[in-house]
């Protein structure tokens, strides 16, 4: 039997710092170091949050049992965390190393004998069963994920070789391993920057993730019930999330991502950007190389994080739901082909404002 | 013989919002108000500004040059830039580095440094003019 354990932890106080830092030399990832933030992992990306790719992931090649370990520090953000995962049950915890003692001790008592532990701060993309089979073939109580540039914050362990410890990371590091190496893609999440490439890259199919959505053309993908002004341009490659609501004249162009419930206004034009989910961004705005989030916005380029208190400009967004005048890609069916046919259809009704395309 | 008006530098308060912006409204009137005004406001102070502040940096351009001068900015933190570009307002504006820059720049191509018997188009054209004479 197999089980995971996904942990969510802070930067600065992360007990695993001395491992990474003592094995790789390199300094180590945090998910994040501020506790009112959102960990990277739980941001939704493409519709779906990596946290959430990575669970399904698990499932799909087989993990029995799943786990996932929060730190406390992000209470403060619970319900956002536990919505970008919800088929899980996290346990929150402010004894990260314990917990995951614990975990380990209960999935052994289950009768699982091999546990992958990763932290949820890269996204990477490798064959995990070979991971598995190379780990068996080695027969070390520690198997460890690296790629190039060091450590991915990714064990393959023996159940029995150390659910008795309570230093889990101490354990790790004392423990022999064999080394697994990566070749695939690979994306840190350190910063928002990682995450705005992490979207570049999908969106120009240089890594495998795609968009949760539909390609209603060539590089425009669309989640359920985004709204489309007719008058709007969606010029590819771009992503709008679910009950996104994209206004008049606006445009929205090179690799951007509008995430669900977000809302761009009349005239605006969003370039090389990404508008994370319940944002509102005003009207004749210029968004470029940017990242939204609710009232927040950094430029990429200048490497300026800006909290704006206009909310006429950029906020978090209020309105949500369905405009009267307005279709979605619900009421289209749920698959792009019928969505397009139900398009040509639905250009042709005057009476109607949105549309998909 | 030509003779050059003052260039005023004003400086913009810490924050540029609707509140304090009517306030700095009152203060600049009376320089817009007068034939030609040419003025640089600095503005290395700002630490936030907001719609309302660059409104009435546009009302005050608008004013300038309906008198036939100018307004133009200086000394821009990297987030004063980006709530302009965000407001595409950045285009508009001239923007220098330093008061002293966006001071010259009203002085670029003073009259007096033109020789003014020499033709109007040896200065524009050089070489050409040269030919035009020449012929």
């Amino acid at each position: 039997m197999l089980g995971a354990i996904v942990l969510v932890t802070g930067g600065s106080e992360d007990p695993r710092q001395a491992f990474t830092a003592a094995e790789s030399g390199a300094s180590s990832i945090g998910t994040t170091d501020r506790p009112h933030e959102l960990p990277m992992a739980c941001i939704e990306v493409l519709g779906s949050s990596i946290l959430a790719r990575m669970t399904s992931e698990f499932r799909r090649i087989g993990v029995d049992e799943v786990s996932l370990l929060i730190d406390e520090m992000f209470s403060s953000r619970r319900d956002e965390i536990e919505q970008s995962v919800p088929e899980l049950a996290p346990v929150w915890t402010s004894d990260v190393s314990r917990a995951v003692a614990q975990t380990l001790a209960a999935y052994k008592e289950s009768g699982i004998e091999t546990c992958i532990l990763t932290l949820a701060s890269v996204y990477a993309e490798f064959d995990l069963s070979d991971t598995l089979q190379f780990h068996r073939a080695h027969q070390q109580p520690v198997t460890r994920v690296l790629d190039g540039k060091g450590l991915l914050d990714f064990w393959v362990v023996k159940v029995d070789g150390i659910s008795e410890v309570a230093d889990i990371f101490a354990s790790l590091q004392g423990l022999q391993a064999s080394s697994y190496i990566v070749s695939g893609y690979v994306r840190r999440l350190e910063h928002l920057r990682d995450l705005r490439c992490l979207v570049v890259d999908s969106l120009t199919s240089r890594c495998r993730m795609r968009p949760q959505g539909f390609e209603v053309r060539p590089g425009v993908w669309l989640a359920e019930g985004a709204q489309v002004h007719r008058r709007a341009r969606i010029v590819a490659p771009a992503f709008l999330g679910s009950a996104t609501k994209i206004e008049e004249q606006c445009l929205i162009t090179r690799c951007s991502n509008v995430e669900s419930n977000s809302q761009v206004d009349f005239g605006t034009v969003v370039e090389d950007s990404s508008v994370l989910s319940n944002s509102y961004i005003g009207m004749g705005l210029d968004l470029t190389h940017s990242v939204v989030d609710g009232s927040r916005l950094l430029n990429l380029r200048r490497d300026v994080t800006l909290e704006i208190k206009d909310p006429g400009l950029i906020g978090p967004n209020k309105s949500s739901g369905m405009d009267a005048n307005s279709r979605s890609l619900l009421s289209f069916g749920m698959d792009s082909i019928s969505a397009r046919r139900e398009r040509r259809s639905f250009n042709s009704e005057t009476e109607s404002t949105y549309s998909l395309l | 013989m030509s003779v050059s008006r003052p260039v005023v530098v004003m400086q913009l308060p810490e924050e540029f919002n609707a509140e304090t912006s009517q306030a700095f409204c009152k203060e600049i009137e009376p320089l817009l108000e007068a034939h030609r005004p040419r003025i640089v406001l600095d503005c290395s102070l700002v630490r936030s500004i907001d719609g309302a502040g660059v409104e009435m940096l546009l009302h005050c351009l608008e004013e300038a040059m309906k008198r036939d001068g100018d307004l133009k900015l200086c000394c821009l933190s990297a987030q004063s830039e980006v709530v302009l570009e965000l407001l595409r307002v950045d285009r508009v504006f001239e923007i220098f580095a330093s008061a002293e820059e966006g001071v010259r720049s009203f002085n670029a191509l003073p009259v007096d440094v033109i020789p003014q018997d020499a033709p109007w188009y040896s200065a524009v054209f050089g070489e050409l003019g040269v030919l035009k004479q020449a012929s």
